[in-house]
């Protein structure tokens, strides 16, 4: 996938699951959408749908910090890598 | 220190309508909110009673998804009714969030229908990915105390939480510790009520029982019938109902619209059986609400009966009142109207009452057409009574053997 689909889906899971319509790429979701941890184990839920496997618990854990749709980009991006390095 | 407690907002959304204007009107129609059982495509077809108090009008709900994300249907009546009684209070958002108010509120057990949805992964889940199936926040919509938290995220308040959760009793041990929690100055406010959401597990637990009505499901509008020689059973409702207490003085000076004062609470409990009725328990509840109100008896004029139509609790809610009270006070039973209403009969029936104090009138118990003559040593109320009730005492027994009384007075 690239950056620019990542980007569309990912804003396309948060008009859908979460109500948030064109957020700002580097808007802090949870100060400006209250987006908690709830929302963040649901959105990983999505990605892993997204991406077509499961995340390992360490790959959620690290998800926990991320505070911008630039960032869950960021964090995708590094998952596929990942993935593609190890097989 | 003791101090004076007051009500200063209402609202119930109850099988016979939400908010006072419906309510009000067809408790002097007479009007029932009993409806036939609706399917669950699971266990309803083998329960017996057919009857359920329903609300069944839409209500416009405006929650935001980052609060409705945690609420099940029971949720959504308890906040629904925390929302009208906050605007009708008045009550400045610096004090809803400063700590000095607290809520009251629960249901019999979460919202069994997510709990069902749990449970249907729990028995089905074939892989991984039905597993996660279980949201991450399911329990928060199930959890015992899940309407009073979800009320508190809400509206942002900050205050003590209490999430009764015995049964029937639910809502008026709410709104009775949350008269105790002012009265003896840890909270200055107290939010209190309960609610339950529609349900055929609790219908099935009655059904199983022998409690429930079944000889007028072809006539659902004829049941339930308490003191009524015919009456064959309880009949389960659904609902909500929340009342705001403030402490007087902080009432009085902000010139909050106080509607009356509780004046008096007691529970206890039968300490034995959990489930049968228990006269000398019931009785010992009503002195001592009495007692705590610094009242006498016959100062009472309306009694709000726990009075579910069953054969036995009737009789002896009939004679623990004789004991106590004797023949003076009107006696009604408001679940003739709306079924048991289970978490929120404490609330709602407090609101009816509350309601009947303000208007000046006693709805009357509908489907009382022949007293049960074990039932006739109080006075029955059979048609609508304009007339002015100054004190009522609201009733209210639970399975567990936890009974409870309130005592409200017009305020004047």
């Amino acid at each position: 996938m690239t950056r620019q689909e990542i980007e569309q889906e990912i804003k396309n899971i948060f008009s859908r699951e979460f109500e948030i319509e064109n957020p700002g790429m580097d808007d802090n979701l949870r100060e400006k959408y209250e987006f908690d941890s709830i929302d963040a184990i649901e959105l990983l839920l999505e990605i892993e749908k997204m991406l077509g496997f499961e995340l390992t618990q360490e790959e959620k854990k690290q998800a926990m910090d991320i505070r911008t749709i630039n960032q869950i980009c960021d964090y995708i991006e590094r998952i596929i890598q990942t993935r593609k390095t190890t097989g | 220190m003791e101090r004076r407690v007051v009500i200063t907002a209402a609202s119930a959304i109850t099988p016979i309508g939400h908010g006072k204007k419906q309510i009000t009107e067809n408790l002097l129609k007479g009007k029932s909110g009993i409806k036939p059982l609706r399917e669950d495509e699971l266990i309803s077809r083998f329960i017996h009673s057919r009857v359920y108090g329903t609300v069944d009008y839409p209500i416009e709900y405006d929650f935001k998804r980052s609060h409705r994300k945690t609420m099940g249907p029971v949720a959504y009546y308890a906040c629904q009714v925390a929302k009208e009684v906050l605007e009708q209070s008045g009550l400045t958002q610096d004090f809803i969030a400063s700590g000095k108010l607290g809520v009251a509120f629960g249901s019999i057990h979460g919202s069994p229908t997510v709990q069902r949805d749990i449970y249907k992964i729990f028995f089905e889940a074939k892989d991984k990915a039905s597993y996660q199936g279980i949201g991450a926040v399911d329990y928060l919509k199930s959890m015992v105390h899940t309407t009073a938290v979800n009320i508190t995220k809400m509206f942002g308040i900050t205050g003590r939480v209490i999430s009764s959760g015995t049964a029937c009793t639910t809502a008026s041990q709410s709104i009775g510790f949350g008269y105790e929690t002012i009265k003896y100055g840890l909270q200055d406010a107290m939010l209190c009520g309960g609610a339950d959401e529609y349900d055929t597990i609790t219908v099935a637990v009655f059904d199983n029982l022998l409690a429930c009505s079944t000889a007028f499901n072809d006539e659902p509008q004829r049941t339930p019938r308490p003191f009524d020689k015919s009456r064959d059973g309880l009949v389960v409702g659904e609902g909500g109902g929340a009342v705001m207490l403030e402490e007087y003085e902080f009432a009085r000076k902000r010139g909050a619209n106080i509607i009356a004062e509780v004046i008096g609470f007691a529970c206890n409990n039968n300490g034995g059986d959990l489930i049968l009725p228990n006269l000398a328990g019931i009785t010992a509840t009503l002195r001592l609400g009495v007692e705590n109100a610094k009242i006498n008896p016959q100062d009472i004029d309306l009694i709000s009966a726990h009075a579910t139509a069953t054969k036995m609790g009737d009789i002896i809610e009939a004679q623990a009142i004789g004991a106590i009270f004797g023949n003076h006070p009107y006696v009604t039973a408001l679940k003739s109207y709306i079924g048991h209403t289970m978490a929120a009969c404490g609330a709602i029936e407090t609101i009816m009452s509350l309601y009947m104090m303000e208007d000046g009138f006693i709805a009357p118990t509908i489907n009382l057409e022949e007293i049960d003559e074990r039932c006739t040593i109080i006075k029955h109320v059979q048609k609508v009574l304009t007339h002015p009730v100054k004190t009522t005492a609201v009733q209210n027994f639970a399975f567990g053997g936890v009974n409870t009384i309130l005592i409200l007075r017009k305020f004047s």
